[in-house]
């Protein structure tokens, strides 16, 4: 019979285990991590479960600066994400800022139907929604729910590089330092991470071809 | 170097930096399905998480990373200095959806020892954009001045106010009406404060107390009555 462990203590077992596991990889790993932080990219992902964006890229703490919410939806009025694009862009001049969307998104299916989600999320998932108003005969011929909800996330996506594009902090910087912006989805059945071809300016420096 | 030349390096490392991201996700995609194939298939059948992390967005504290878990099991928000305030739209949502849709059992706001949102809200100084967010570390400073004021050691003030920060924040989860009506009916979610220290890379539980906070808070912020309507 499996015997029931207390979730609070099955994550501090887990820290613990990562701690030890750490330390012995590297014995400096703390100090280090200790002496501060120089991530080179900001994501700015889905606060959704199944996309820990450190562990999905298999990359080190230490490397990505990292803000997540409902859709990954950037509002130009949120000082929420402003705050972490401000403090990420002037003062750790991170290089590259991405957005990363992805298939299965709770936040882009609630925004292909009309069900009453509460004022709060009603709110914030309005500018997707009118994604769906202002695609419509584009996503009207696509096969499935699921295509959809696909095409919903990557055009948000697109939606919230447009936006971040207009922070003071990132025009800057992308005139000053070639800051760049770059769209990901990634597909959650495939654990794969897939870069938009349309995002960003990827097209006119070339710099970001996966293969 | 000539400004080409510089131009040239930079690109070159940019690519190279990109281009980790994308081999390094092909080959833990390949490590997971090895270990167990039908790995993706499960995940994209949806999300049951237990957990809500609101954690701050310094790249050394990747959530599922530092407490062991595993894609699926943890919703996750992260801003400076892990903050929850009341008008954020933004934190709002993610409380809501993960209380009344997710039905998280568990709520942990964690802040870290060394935190640079912190320091540069304590720091006298302009700090444009950023003031009206970090206003809100200020504010905890003054709900606790006479403890701060009281510690002559610096290091020690500023670790103290990490620590006040969490708890803080906790209890603004609390005032919300979501986490409020959700603990009426089905006595979760639960709240935790805790802070990360990279001196040790461990968690340390600050114990908050979240039946006696709740019903100390519900003197002044109580919104357990649902909605007319
Ligand atoms: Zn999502
Ligand atoms: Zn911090």
């Amino acid at each position: 019979m499996p015997t029931y462990i207390d979730p609070i203590d099955h994550i501090l077992a887990g820290n613990r285990t990562y701690q030890q596991h750490t330390t012995q990889c590297d014995p400096d790993a703390f100090t280090n991590l200790a002496q501060g932080q120089a991530p080179d990219i900001l994501w700015i992902g889905c606060a959704d479960s199944r996309i820990p964006e450190t562990t999905v890229c298999h990359c080190k703490p230490g490397d990505i600066f990292v803000h997540r919410n409902i859709a990954n939806t950037v509002h130009a009025d949120d000082l929420n994400a402003a705050s972490v694009v401000e403090y990420a862009v002037t003062h750790l001049k991170v290089k590259k800022v991405v957005v990363c969307g992805h298939t299965k998104c709770g936040g882009a299916n609630a925004a292909l139907g009309d069900a009453d989600l509460g004022q709060t999320l009603n709110t914030w998932l309005h500018p997707v929604r009118e994604l769906r108003r202002r695609h419509k005969i584009e996503l009207d011929k696509l096969p499935s729910d699921d295509a959809r909800s696909a095409r919903v996330a990557e055009l948000n996506v697109q939606q919230s590089i447009e936006v971040l594009k207009q922070h003071p902090a990132v025009k800057r910087a992308v005139s000053e330092r070639r800051l760049t912006l770059h769209g990901l989805i990634y597909d959650i059945g495939a654990g794969q991470l897939k870069i938009l071809d349309d995002s960003g300016s990827k097209k006119t420096t070339g710099l970001w071809s996966p293969n | 170097m000539t400004g080409k030349e510089e131009i040239k390096e930079v690109r070159k490392y940019l690519q190279q930096s990109h281009d980790r991201i994308f081999e390094n996700n092909k080959k833990w995609a390949e490590e997971m399905r090895k270990k167990k194939p039908e790995f993706f298939t499960d995940l994209s059948a949806g999300q049951a998480p237990e957990y809500l992390w609101i954690g701050c967005s310094d790249s050394r504290i990747p959530a599922e990373a530092i407490t062991g878990l595993e894609p699926g099991e943890m919703f996750i928000h992260r801003n400076i200095a892990n903050l929850v305030n009341n008008i954020d739209l933004n934190v709002m949502s993610v409380v809501n959806y993960a209380v009344r849709h997710l039905k998280v059992k568990h709520i942990v706001v964690c802040g870290h020892y060394g935190c640079g949102g912190v320091k540069a809200a304590m720091t006298p100084k302009d700090m444009g954009l950023l003031n009206p967010w970090l206003r809100n570390i200020r504010d905890v400073y003054r709900l606790h001045q006479d403890e701060l004021d009281a510690i002559t050691e610096e290091e020690a003030k500023y670790d103290r106010l990490v620590e006040l920060n969490v708890y803080e924040q906790c209890r603004n989860i609390i005032k919300t009406a979501a986490v409020q009506q959700c603990w009426a009916k089905n006595e979760f979610p639960v709240v935790h404060g805790w802070v990360f220290g990279f001196s040790d890379g461990l968690l340390k539980d600050l114990k908050f107390d979240h039946e006696g906070q709740l019903k100390e808070i519900q003197k002044i912020y109580n919104l357990t009555q649902e909605q007319d309507g």
